[in-house]
């Protein structure tokens, strides 16, 4: 890779981070309940797009700049299971659950719808 | 002797700014050049203000700025020069001013032979790193409160402060031993007063206010509606303020204690509320406790806090009884004078009334 894309990945990777904290704060802020509605938002739309990329058969820099560094600091693993430990600790063991099977569920389901549609496009 | 002193505290969002600065340090900055008493800055995990902007530590994007309380103690013949300072600064959030005594060690009649309140409460400052004898000081004291059979005590640690006119931030990598934590402690007046003997026997120089607070609920208990005030105090514009300490693993049908109160008030178009998460406490006759490793639920006690008119105040505490039927220490204080301050007005003037209170 050339100095170029290192330069790339850097600034897309953040913009991806200031997209996701922009989303999830949104849909957050408005959400009523328990459950981290905006991790999950972030998490099932990056599962999409990246699920689109890999259908479309993008490669070499351009997976690199649109999948690694724009998707994959988008997407959170990290907030995901923070957040579900958080719901453990309050007692809501429940929608921890629920956290972390919807989460799964949703996810490899969108990954696959992007790159069905991204097959056939 | 006791001293009288003014509490001036202000609720506001950790991230505030007043001309590019944080407006936490800036009130700091006001506190040490008006040489106060003592400061600390509080950080709460849950609440919301005027506007009804939830923050909450549970959530990885609502917790980038979360609420903070900052106090400052000053003696009560210079507040005038003080607020006149601090209210000049233009921002968002509550200020309010409350009585408060620092007591000696020779106040311990003062605090039996009081007048009408039964209970008494008790504020003391220490630091974080402040031992007595081989542990830590505020372990020892919350031992010796529980042992003298005190209602509660929570330990709430402070991220920044002034003591003697030394400024004493925490820091990452830092022992943080002179940073200020206050342990906030309810009981009935005999042992209070042993403890306030027993404080000042084991700790170097410590900041011990008393401050008047009246407990409406223990353990599931109903003690005392909140005082209605006189017309005289209503027409002088006094608020209420209703305090609940509960453990962190305290339910309200299944759902956490402390979580649902603020539910519950934010929906009741109360004012505001302000939870903060102590490190060490106890509440009743359960042994004092804090967080341990590898745990599922905390075990650390909660204070949650909502300052309003009497009126609300008298809704707000309908809500907080029917919650606190089995867990919680509730008390309601007297607020003097209060401003909600919308950053864009000047805040105005906010005296004690001398004649109310």
């Amino acid at each position: 890779m050339s100095g170029w894309t290192w330069l790339a990945v850097a600034l897309l990777g953040g913009a991806g981070a200031s997209a996701r904290f922009l989303l999830d704060a949104l849909i957050s802020a408005r959400a009523r309940g328990d459950f981290p509605l905006g991790t999950l938002a972030v998490n099932t739309s990056g599962s999409l797009l990246l699920g689109l990329l890999a259908g479309l058969s993008v490669t070499a820099d351009a997976l690199v700049l649109a999948g690694t560094a724009t998707l994959g600091s988008y997407t959170t693993f990290s907030t995901w299971m923070l957040e579900t430990q958080r719901l453990a600790e309050d007692a809501r063991a429940r929608v921890a659950a629920a956290n972390v099977l919807l989460s799964l569920l949703v996810g490899v389901g969108a990954a696959a719808l992007g790159r069905s549609i991204g097959a056939h496009v | 002797m006791s001293q009288r002193l003014v509490k001036v505290t202000s609720y506001f969002g950790e991230r505030d700014r007043v001309a590019r600065r944080l407006l936490a340090d800036e009130l700091l900055d006001i506190y040490a050049e008006q040489r106060v008493h003592a400061s600390i800055l509080l950080r709460a995990t849950e609440g919301f203000g005027r506007l009804h902007h939830v923050h909450t530590d549970r959530l990885l994007s609502l917790s980038e700025d979360l609420p903070v309380v900052s106090i400052a103690l000053h003696r009560h013949t210079e507040v005038e020069a003080l607020l006149q300072r601090v209210l000049a600064v233009k921002r968002r959030g509550l200020i309010t001013l409350e009585r408060a005594r620092v007591l000696s060690s020779d106040d311990h009649g003062e605090l039996v032979d009081g007048r009408r309140e039964e209970a008494a409460k008790l504020t003391v400052w220490v630091g974080r790193g402040e031992r007595v004898g081989d542990r830590p000081a505020f372990v020892a004291i919350c031992d010796m409160l529980h042992r003298l059979g005190l209602d509660g005590a929570s330990v709430l640690l402070g991220v920044d402060g002034l003591r003697g006119g030394r400024r004493m931030r925490a820091r990452f990598f830092s022992r943080n031993a002179d940073v200020p934590l206050m342990i906030e402690c309810v009981g009935p007046r005999e042992p209070v007063a042993t403890a306030l003997t027993e404080l000042h026997r084991v700790l170097r120089d410590p900041v011990i206010l008393r401050e008047r607070a009246l407990v409406c609920k223990r353990g599931g208990r109903l003690l005392a509606q909140p005082r209605a005030l006189t017309d005289d105090e209503r027409r002088a514009g006094l608020s209420q303020k209703l305090t609940v300490y509960s453990p962190h693993d305290a339910r309200h049908r299944g759902r956490p204690l402390h979580l649902e109160i603020v539910r519950r008030l934010r929906t009741s178009e109360a004012a505001g509320v302000t939870s903060l998460t102590g490190v060490w406490g106890f509440h009743g006759v359960r042994p004092p406790h804090g967080d341990r490793l590898l745990q599922i639920h905390r075990h650390v006690p909660v204070a949650t806090v909502t300052i309003d008119s009497p009126q609300r105040i008298a809704r707000s505490f309908q809500i907080i009884d029917e919650l606190t039927d089995e867990h919680g220490l509730v008390t309601s204080e007297l607020v003097p004078a209060m401003r909600a301050l919308n950053g864009v007005e000047s805040a105005g003037v906010l005296r004690l009334d001398e004649t109310a209170g």
